[in-house]
């Protein structure tokens, strides 16, 4: 791109970590949609989830691709320095797998086959499945991984392994590891099995290194995954870029679903080395809702504070082992769609 | 003479590491163990049980370090990032050269504020040496294209080298761009021209 292409554009850096959810961004970006915004986007890929959470509140971000619970941890200062922020728009729903290493998972039912979340095995047998396993072997815990102790994949193991009767912080030894580890771990033996957004779980399976035993679209379905995470600070001081960027991503999200030729089309572009590279090779497309994560990468982006209960619950008793409480005026602060609505009702410019 | 502290290091860059190393040993701490893509953090922790770790902001780990504290309520000794909010600029210069601690609940700021000062003075000498080193090499590129552009423009303009070369710098000087940069859409040019495109 020339420099007299991107004079007058307002430039702007993005974090993001290679996962499929990161799509809308990219799309956004590869697509033009940005631009049509009077916006040039930088996509910065960040190597774990605590260093693009620090560089978002120190301002080194301008906004990032987050983990759903992470704003409001992040506002609560639970996670890294207290700094309020806020998510003004939903970048995905569902996504996340329950993988077991083959030990574990042989004989497993599994939700592989592209049918409806309805039809899918419950998730409770193969959790009650995995109980009796552990129990009648014996030996060392097993190791289950996740990305990050404030997201879903940790909220939703720990509700997958309720399935089973199993205390998650007796029974089994927790670990945090960054998404695009978790095949490696497990394939070393380092793990026994993980819960991650997509691609890896379903890579993962591709491989022969794990079988997929539930999604998190069987717990919570179409719960918010990830969210667009902007600072209240950064907000207050830039409302018209922030109705920008809703604007952008709201229209790459159109655009997304407008045809199974675009789905294909933000598959390549997804594919290229600065965004998730070889990690999508096995994907053919990302129309929505399809193979066993059911994951959704556009659609309805408003952001609302009463479809975040499970999340919110997990995060209600995490503060509660720690004395405190969560304050519901905190979590519909954090999730309110008045960003989001402004922007969409305005007229383009 | 306050007891030395044990110090885990976690970097990739093996010359960087080095540094940090050195310059932590002369300040009389013990730097126990320094990780290169750790096989599995958490046993290092357990094994070595560090007073503080220096990482690696990029470093894919931090994840796992800034979890343990959550995770492992039967570590004896958990691990907490370190941001002092009396210390913003401190906070701001780590961040910016690119290092994050992570300290045992209880130790003093003030230790942890040095040894972190010794990390980022490290880290930011070892990113301009890096900055160095890059311009170096850029420099050896556009010798490269500007020989390859002069060649070219001889060709095509039916000039002399010395000729060739006004020609580069003038371009430069119009444009207000490097002569490197020049030399480089004068290849673009005239080579698509070669191949009739």
């Amino acid at each position: 791109m020339t420099a007299s292409r991107t004079a007058g554009l307002e430039r702007l850096t993005l974090g993001f970590i290679p996962l499929l959810d990161a799509a809308l961004p990219i799309i956004a970006r590869e697509g033009g949609f940005f631009a049509a915004e009077g916006l040039d986007v930088a996509l910065s890929r960040e190597n774990a989830w605590s260093t693009l959470r620090d560089k978002l509140a120190a301002g080194l971000l301008d906004g990032a691709h987050m983990l759903a619970p992470l704003p409001l941890a992040m506002s609560l200062g639970v996670s890294g320095a207290a700094c309020e922020t806020l998510a003004p728009l939903v970048l995905g729903r569902n996504g996340n797998t329950l993988v077991l290493s083959p030990h574990w998972s042989e004989g497993m039912p599994s939700p592989n086959a592209d049918v409806p979340p309805g039809d899918a095995p419950d998730p409770g047998v193969s959790a009650r499945d995995f109980a009796r396993r552990l129990r009648h072997r014996g030996g060392p815990p097993p190791c289950l991984a996740m990305v990050h102790p404030f997201s879903c994949q940790h909220y939703q193991l720990r509700e997958w392994l309720a399935l089973g009767g199993i205390d998650a912080d007796h029974e089994v030894k927790r670990v945090v590891l960054p998404p695009p580890r978790m095949a490696e771990a497990l394939e070393e033996g380092r793990i026994d099995g993980f819960c991650v957004g997509e691609p890896w779980g379903s890579l993962a399976q591709h491989r022969g290194g794990g079988r997929i035993v539930a999604s998190g679209a069987q717990l919570w379905p179409d719960h918010p995954e990830k969210v667009l995470g902007v600072t209240a600070a950064w907000a207050e001081r830039h409302p018209a870029t922030l109705a920008a960027l809703i604007r952008a991503l709201t229209g790459a999200a159109e655009w997304l679903g407008a045809s199974p030729e675009h789905a294909r089309q933000a598959r390549d572009w997804l594919a290229l080395p600065p965004y998730l590279d070889r990690a999508v090779n096995h994907l053919e497309t990302l129309a929505p809702g399809t193979g066993p994560a059911q994951q959704r990468l556009g659609g309805d982006l408003r952001p609302c504070p009463e479809a975040m209960p499970p999340m919110a619950a997990h995060l209600d008793q995490a503060l509660r082992a720690q004395g405190g409480r969560l304050d519901p005026a905190r979590l519909s602060a954090c999730y309110s769609p008045v960003h989001f609505d402004a922007a969409t009702h305005q007229k383009r410019a | 003479m306050p007891q030395p502290l044990k110090i885990l290091l976690v970097d990739d860059e093996i010359v960087r590491a080095a540094m940090v190393e050195e310059a932590l040993g002369q300040e009389g701490h013990e730097v126990v163990c320094r990780l290169q893509s750790p096989a599995s953090l958490n046993e290092m922790v357990a094994r070595h049980a560090p007073d503080v770790v220096i990482i690696d902001m990029e470093s894919p780990d931090r994840d796992t370090l800034d979890s343990m504290s959550l995770l492992n309520r039967e570590n004896p000794r958990p691990v907490v990032f370190f941001a002092d909010q009396h210390e913003p600029d401190t906070m701001q210069a780590a961040l910016e050269a690119g290092v994050s601690a992570y300290v045992v609940d209880g130790l003093v700021p003030s230790r942890v504020k040095a040894i972190l000062e010794v990390a980022i003075a490290r880290f930011a000498s070892f990113q301009s040496m890096r900055t160095e080193l890059d311009k170096a090499r850029g420099q050896l590129a556009d010798r490269k294209r500007i020989e390859r552009a002069k060649g070219l423009l001889m060709k095509h303009q039916d000039c002399d080298e010395e000729q060739a070369y006004r020609m580069l710098r003038k371009l430069a000087m119009d444009r207000g761009q490097r002569i490197g940069e020049v030399a480089a859409n004068v290849i673009d040019i005239l080579e698509r021209l070669e191949k009739g495109l």
